[in-house]
């Protein structure tokens, strides 16, 4: 059975671009425009790994991230950051986050920085799953 | 009632981020959650005859937006603060609405409105249209380079312009939320001449001793909060004497309660808040009637 990607992504062209390159790598992907919607649907279908934007309407990817991170039920999933924002100011929203929460999280497993070429994203997903 | 989010409708020509920057602030006060919304009017990539509609214009100008969001947010994100955005084709007002229903702000920050006199004669300002369908306070930005009277920090002296209204009530559930936000807060009352047309000086003193004696009642009720109040009545047309109180003590806002009027007379001969709102350099934090 082919492993389940769900992307998170308010942007439909990113959305369109990602289940593109995931159906011609024999991946079933799943789709949530935001951050709430993306728990849902992690909740619900418990996919392999998670590609996750950061700037989205209901709920940011950094709050989805650090929800996932700190659920125990749901931490082992591997999360794909896919974005616009510079890792440097993600690493800093954590940082600040974990002072302001007193709870540390672990790093992105991956983060690429949008755009990306296919196979760059491919190679990514092939490193976790 | 706190201000914990607050939708910033932005068009990038009169609201840019030092105007959000001015309102960081209230972080103090509780705000964790900025929400930006970009509308980009329907007429900007409409069908035109020979060209249809202009996809590659719509797609230049979302990606444009969006540049400007990503540079915001990664300054609000690198606060520990959460973001989100929206940049939609649409018409401004109903998708303001709309980002509210779904986003549920406590505040919605928005420039001066953008339309002409007579467009606003016929179909309402944007604030006007706003304020009467919005069941979440607006505040109304005025560009800092448009003048010197606005600081840097809009809620350092805050004039209050209470009409005892509904509206009024919600504002001081809303100000005295912010304590750790507001400098020195002015309220004042604008007793209408119409009221004092006696020849009796007693009478008149009268007035002039009940509102004064509201006002210090309001007065202690922030105090206790926390928040430096002074009282004022005044007497005249309220618009210019709003105005003139705001120079007088070099406010750096005024907050205002929306009118009960009805649509159509409002239309037709005006609203204090609206003028104000619409006319004055002053920022103006308005708070609407609807529940």
């Amino acid at each position: 059975m082919s492993k389940k990607v769900l992307v998170v992504d308010d942007d439909p062209d990113v959305r369109s671009f990602v289940v593109t390159v995931l159906e011609e790598n024999q991946y079933t992907p799943l789709v949530a425009v935001d951050g709430v919607e993306g728990l849902e649907m992690i909740e619900k279908e418990k996919p392999d790994l998670v590609i996750l934007d950061v700037l989205m309407p209901r709920g940011s990817g950094i709050r989805l991230y650090r929800h996932l991170k700190t659920d125990d039920t749901l931490k082992t999933i591997p999360v794909i950051m896919f974005t616009g924002i510079a890792l440097r100011s993600f690493l800093k929203s954590q940082k600040a986050l974990e002072e302001f929460k007193g709870e540390k999280v672990p790093e992105p497993d991956i983060y690429l920085e949008k755009p990306v070429e296919p196979q760059e994203l491919v190679d990514a997903i092939r490193k976790k799953i | 009632m706190k201000i914990r989010k607050l939708l910033f409708v932005t068009k990038f020509e009169s609201l840019c981020y030092d105007a959000l920057h001015s309102l960081l602030d209230l972080r103090k006060s509780g705000l964790e959650h900025v929400v930006f919304l970009n509308v980009i009017e329907r007429e900007k990539v409409a069908m035109r005859r020979g060209k249809g509609y202009e996809k590659d214009e719509e797609v230049r100008l979302k990606e444009t937006a969006n540049i400007r969001f990503i540079d915001w947010a990664e300054n609000l994100f690198e606060m520990g603060m959460e973001v989100g955005a929206y940049i939609e084709v649409s018409s401004l007002i109903p998708e303001i609405l709309q980002v509210v229903e779904k986003e549920k702000p406590d505040l919605i920050v928005i420039g001066r409105s953008q339309k002409g006199k007579i467009e606003q004669l016929y179909s309402r300002s944007d604030i006007t249209e706003l304020t009467r369908r919005s069941p979440v306070p607006i505040l109304v930005f005025k560009h800092m380079a448009e003048n010197k009277l606005v600081p840097a920090k809009i809620f350092e002296r805050p004039l209050f312009a209470t009409s005892w209204s509904n509206s009024s009530e919600k504002a001081v559930a809303c100000l005295r939320e912010l304590a750790q936000v507001i400098g020195d807060m002015h309220i004042m009352h604008v007793v209408d001449e119409k009221d004092l047309k006696t020849a009796d000086a007693h009478k008149v003193q009268q007035v002039r001793k009940k509102e004064r004696k509201r006002l210090d009642d309001l007065c202690g009720e922030f105090e206790e909060k926390g928040i430096s109040a002074r009282p004022h009545v005044y007497v005249g047309d309220p618009e210019t004497e709003i105005l003139k109180a705001a120079r007088e003590y070099q406010a750096s806002m005024i907050i205002l309660g929306f009118s009960d009027r009805t649509a159509l007379m409002e239309r037709w001969m005006g609203s204090i808040s609206r003028n104000i709102a619409d006319k004055s350099p002053y920022p103006c934090l308005l708070f609407p009637v609807k529940k």
